[in-house]
């Protein structure tokens, strides 16, 4: 409870300076509020679901990757057979929103592809604008691609039983998507079911390489959750990001800790991240502030339910937003977060949350 | 979707209200403010508005889920939260002013499950739940003493049992005849009326104004024609011209009556709706005339702006959904004097949300 009144205290005083000073407000995190009229009310009578994934694109559009099959049978009324009300039927799994919330296209679904995800869960778009998916069931050992547009392109492994982290033609459960354009890789964190992150080659979806925490071989020991120090990733590993300057960010979310790796697995350095958090863990996902440094990690907390900002030369938490609740600004199981390249903060949740957020910031990123 | 954008475009384009202009509301996300003290609220149940216009919401503490509790467990399993008070008193700008109850407490039988609340603007806040159990009505003060209690926690008595009450959903106070309608409720079918000092047996009434029946097994749900109210009696309310509003819930319509119980008219909306029915809970607009009511309806998940007149829609607005503005089963409503519209979330809603409305209230 120090640690909070603190980073009131902290947040408090940024709010102050950006107040009184402007010119000097880069020197502190950014602050954020809710922009409660993002995104625009859905056409087509759509719901959305619980939100698995979320990727922003180089025009800075949104894509949520939800969970149609999450919604009860209240919630998508209009489609029961007979109707039990005029609202609502699921919308699309595959969504791209403009940032003034616009829905540009949404596309996919159960039953649109064989091995569509059982569960929704990571998105990643490349250079090419290329949409890779996953999902986190246990039967989710796939990874697929489509075009922007929804068309289905190339896939490795199918929906299957999971096996173990040794199994390099098949994934576990993956969480989230991160690609190295220069090199063509796409890394994995894998995920719900292994205990690893995964390298694949993106031109002919072949395995490349993996490692476990600390860049050890992954294995799928039986271990306790809530253990900073843990020797290996619990369960599950819950990102995987690329900063500008090539060091891999992966979140072992019920470890309370982020793993910080250069690109072949070797170990760089790890932040605890509010390590008293039990639940289902403190670390779910993480974007970068998008200044010339990524001087900042903005840090899901579903367990707190605040989006946590964090140094990312030394982990040090810095400032955060939001609060448990259902309110506009607050969050209920806070899921995922990105940035765009103004500093525009998106937020998805899940459970019953199932809802998409905007967060604008106090000052634009300095680049 | 059903005017409601078109509305909101006359909104952008004529700010100032007219009289071609239709009532419309839209949210305001700003309120309420953060919760002190790490706490949160669970379902709403019911909500009123004081004098001053401050907002009195009874909330379900025990509808939290550990995830949300997680910092009132042992050990805690998150910074955030703890259960707030049931009773929560509100300003207009979103401030907890004052908060009170929950499970337990000794010489009265608090709620199995929160749901109705009214105060009677002489200090006193009347309180009855909906939960198996509950059998009573509750008298407290504003700042939460004990007052007074009628029927108990026990197993129904059934619609014809004066002494008791079955399950009740809304409460209205009538201040010139210093009476209690009920809305009774979860259990019963009727509409009971007491006297709010003694709390004694006046009178009571089913659809149409006939004796109160329950009916074994329940008749089919879904038909605003039935003889008699199905579960849940979920509104009542009384304009400024003495008319009684009555939500028949799962039925699908409201019935008006004087306040004798004489059946005036009814009202059907969306008569196909089927899983909790069209009708939740309703508010007048404050005008002189109440001209509108104002009718939640948390199976559609949109809220109806009526004609009181002749109960036709000239308004809608919200839609499913989690987002600022959208509902996830809007169940209770409350209404201030400058016509603020308050309104409040079940099942895993759990939030009250503000809409300020396009118009003054004329009076």
């Amino acid at each position: 409870m120090t640690i909070r009144k603190m980073l009131v205290a902290a947040v408090l005083a940024s709010v102050t300076v950006v107040a009184g000073a402007q010119a000097i407000a880069a020197e502190g995190p950014p602050t954020f509020k809710v922009d409660a009229s993002w995104p625009k009310q859905l056409p087509n009578n759509w719901v959305i679901g619980q939100i698995g994934g979320m990727t922003v694109d180089a025009q800075d559009h949104i894509w949520v990757f939800q969970r149609p099959r999450s919604l009860n049978d209240a919630d998508k009324g209009a489609t029961l057979t007979p109707k039990r009300s005029r609202c609502c039927a699921p919308a699309p799994s595959v969504m791209e929103f403009d940032a003034e919330g616009n829905l540009v296209q949404a596309w996919g679904g159960p039953g649109t592809h064989p091995d569509w995800p059982v569960s929704e869960h990571g998105i990643q778009l490349d250079s090419k604008g290329q949409v890779w998916l996953t999902g986190n069931s246990d039967k989710d050992a796939q990874l697929l691609q489509f075009s922007r547009d929804g068309k289905f392109m190339r896939q490795f492994g199918k929906v299957t039983p999971v096996t173990n982290s040794m199994d390099t033609k098949q994934l576990g459960s993956v969480a989230s998507i991160a690609i190295d354009q220069a090199a063509n890789e796409i890394f994995l964190a894998d995920g719900y079911s292994n205990h690893r992150v995964i390298v694949l080659d993106a031109n002919n979806l072949t395995y490349k390489r993996m490692w476990g925490a600390y860049g050890k071989q992954p294995t799928d020991m039986k271990m306790k959750n809530y253990e900073p120090e843990a020797p290996q990733f619990t369960n599950p590993v819950h990102c995987v990001k690329i900063a500008n300057d090539g060091l891999v960010y992966v979140c072992d979310r019920t470890n309370d800790r982020i793993q910080v790796f250069q690109k072949n697995g070797t170990f760089v350095k790890q932040f605890a991240i509010r390590p008293e958090t039990r639940g289902t863990g403190s670390s779910y996902d993480l974007a970068f502030w998008p200044d010339r440094n990524q001087t900042y990690l903005i840090i899901a907390d579903g367990a707190d339910n605040e989006a946590l900002i964090v140094r990312r030369d030394d982990g040090k938490e810095v400032g955060f937003f939001g609060h448990y609740g259902r309110q506009a600004g607050q969050f209920h199981n806070i899921h995922q977060v990105v940035t765009d390249s103004k500093g525009n903060v998106y937020t998805g949740e899940v459970d019953t949350g199932m809802r998409i957020q905007k967060f604008v910031p106090s000052a634009p990123p300095v680049r | 979707m059903f005017g409601a954008l078109a509305a909101l475009s006359l909104l952008a384009a004529a700010p100032s209200a007219n009289a071609a202009e239709a009532l419309q509301f839209r949210v305001d996300p700003a309120w309420p403010k953060t919760l002190p003290n790490s706490w949160i609220m669970g379902q709403i149940g019911g909500m009123t508005v004081d004098a001053q216009d401050n907002i009195w919401v009874l909330q379900r503490p025990r509808s939290l889920t550990d995830d949300e509790k997680g910092a009132a467990l042992s050990p805690p399993r998150s910074m955030c939260c703890k259960p707030a008070p049931s009773v929560i008193q509100f300003d207009k700008a979103g401030n907890v002013l004052k908060s009170w109850g929950g499970p337990g407490g000794e010489g009265y039988d608090w709620p199995e499950q929160e749901h109705a609340l009214r105060l009677d603007g002489k200090g006193n806040i009347y309180l009855a739940g909906n939960g198996a159990k509950d059998q009573m009505l509750l008298k407290f003060t504003t700042d939460g003493k004990f007052v007074k209690q009628l029927g108990k926690l026990a197993e129904p008595f059934g619609s014809k049992d004066t002494n008791s009450v079955g399950r009740v959903a809304d409460i209205f106070y009538d201040a010139p005849s210093n009476e209690l309608y009920l809305a009774d409720g979860y259990g019963n079918h009727r509409v009971m009326v007491i006297d709010a000092d003694t709390f004694a047996f006046k009178r009571m009434w089913g659809a149409y104004g006939k004796p109160p029946l329950d009916v074994t097994p329940a008749p089919a749900l879904y038909t605003p024609d039935a003889p008699n109210f199905a579960n849940p009696v979920h509104c009542v309310k009384i304009a400024s011209d003495g008319l009684v509003y009555v939500c028949d819930r799962s039925n699908n319509r409201i019935q008006v009556f004087r306040k004798d119980g004489t059946f005036v008219k009814q009202f059907v909306y969306d008569k196909d709706t089927k899983g909790s029915g069209s009708t939740w809970d309703m508010q007048l607009w404050p005008d002189r005339n109440n001209t509108y009511l104002i009718v939640a309806d948390g199976t559609n998940n949109f809220i109806r702006i009526i004609r009181r007149e002749d109960g036709s829609v000239v308004n809608t607005f919200g839609t499913g959904g989690r987002q600022a503005g959208q509902f996830h089963w809007v169940h209770a409503l409350a209404i201030d004097s400058e016509g603020n519209l308050y309104a409040g979330e079940v099942d895993s809603g759990k939030r009250v949300q503000k809409f300020v409305p396009n118009m003054k209230p004329q009076r």
